[in-house]
């Protein structure tokens, strides 16, 4: 893997370059280029949104608005982070705005806000592996989608931002507007909860099954 | 220093995402080469994210790129960027 990290480097100073480009060239006055700037972010900056509002409509809305203001306000970036960074931040904030004008209750005041405290993996009778082979069954997609569904707002926002866009620590820090420690344990935490909530669905369906096998 | 079963959850996220001192590095790889609840651990998170990254890759609503590029033009059209 070390052998990639100089490759991947140019590999991303090369899409910077492509980016600040494409804003170049927005900027004077070539303003079909933004599709091309903002096309491999549509989705990311979509699913960003989702992960906050839960309604395919308004992340929909949110998400347009976002690539709006992005257009708009794209001299206000001043290329001291990456093009995404800046843009997942308006989005994320778009859909904060929206969600506070829901006034909806956030998910996250039902979870205990400790960031410091203890964390203990479920440890299930039958613990096993999640075995490679069952990765592309069509049972374990509904899975994942659940196990996300069921994770608390901040930390579906986190692994979208980081796992699922590859955004690193530094940048996903900025966007949440969070230390890069407490990135890093919210992150932590996050994952582990969503391996819990992934392990406890498939335990339940292996045991469904035995149960089903033992009965005549 | 030997870490035990809670500092390796307490590193997991770190160890994946290569953001670890190459000392406790060693120490997280020689405690689940013996530990099997910490290597199950481990593998199935990392099962998991490569599962969730693949999953949301196919997650748009039908027709939003497209209504997208049609908000868009409309703006591109008729404003200028500030």
């Amino acid at each position: 893997m070390g052998g990639c990290v100089p490759a991947m480097v140019e590999e991303l100073t090369a899409k910077k370059e492509r980016e600040y480009r494409l804003i170049d060239r927005v900027l004077s006055g070539h303003h079909e280029d933004f599709h091309e700037l903002i096309a491999a972010y549509r989705r990311g900056v979509y699913l960003a949104a989702y992960d906050i509002l839960q309604i395919a409509a308004d992340a929909e809305e949110v998400a347009q608005e976002a690539f709006l203001k992005a257009f708009r306000g794209l001299r206000g970036f001043r290329r001291e982070s990456q093009f995404a960074t800046w843009l997942f931040r308006i989005a994320v904030n778009e859909a904060r705005m929206k969600l506070r004008r829901r006034r909806e209750v956030p998910l996250e005041s039902v979870f205990p806000d400790d960031e410091e405290g203890d964390y203990t993996p479920t440890m299930l009778a039958d613990w096993r592996e999640i075995p490679s082979d069952a990765l592309l069954r069509e049972e374990t997609r509904r899975f994942v989608r659940e196990a996300i569904a069921a994770l608390p707002e901040r930390y579906r926002e986190i692994i979208t931002l980081r796992d699922v866009n590859g955004l690193n620590i530094a940048e996903t820090a900025e966007i949440l507007g969070i230390s890069t420690g407490n990135t890093k344990v919210r992150l932590l935490r996050a994952r582990l909860l969503l391996r819990d909530l992934f392990v406890e669905r498939t335990n339940r369906k292996g045991k469904a099954q035995s149960q089903r096998g033992a009965t005549p | 220093m030997k870490l035990d079963c809670k500092h390796i959850w307490r590193e997991l996220s770190n160890y994946l995402d290569g953001e670890i001192a190459e000392e406790v590095r060693r120490e997280v790889e020689a405690h689940v080469a013996q530990c099997k609840h910490c290597a199950a651990l481990l593998d199935s998170t990392h099962n998991v994210l490569v599962l969730v990254a693949d999953e949301r890759r196919m997650e748009l609503p039908p027709g939003f790129n497209a209504r997208l590029r049609e908000r868009l033009e409309r703006e591109l059209a008729t404003s200028q960027p500030d």
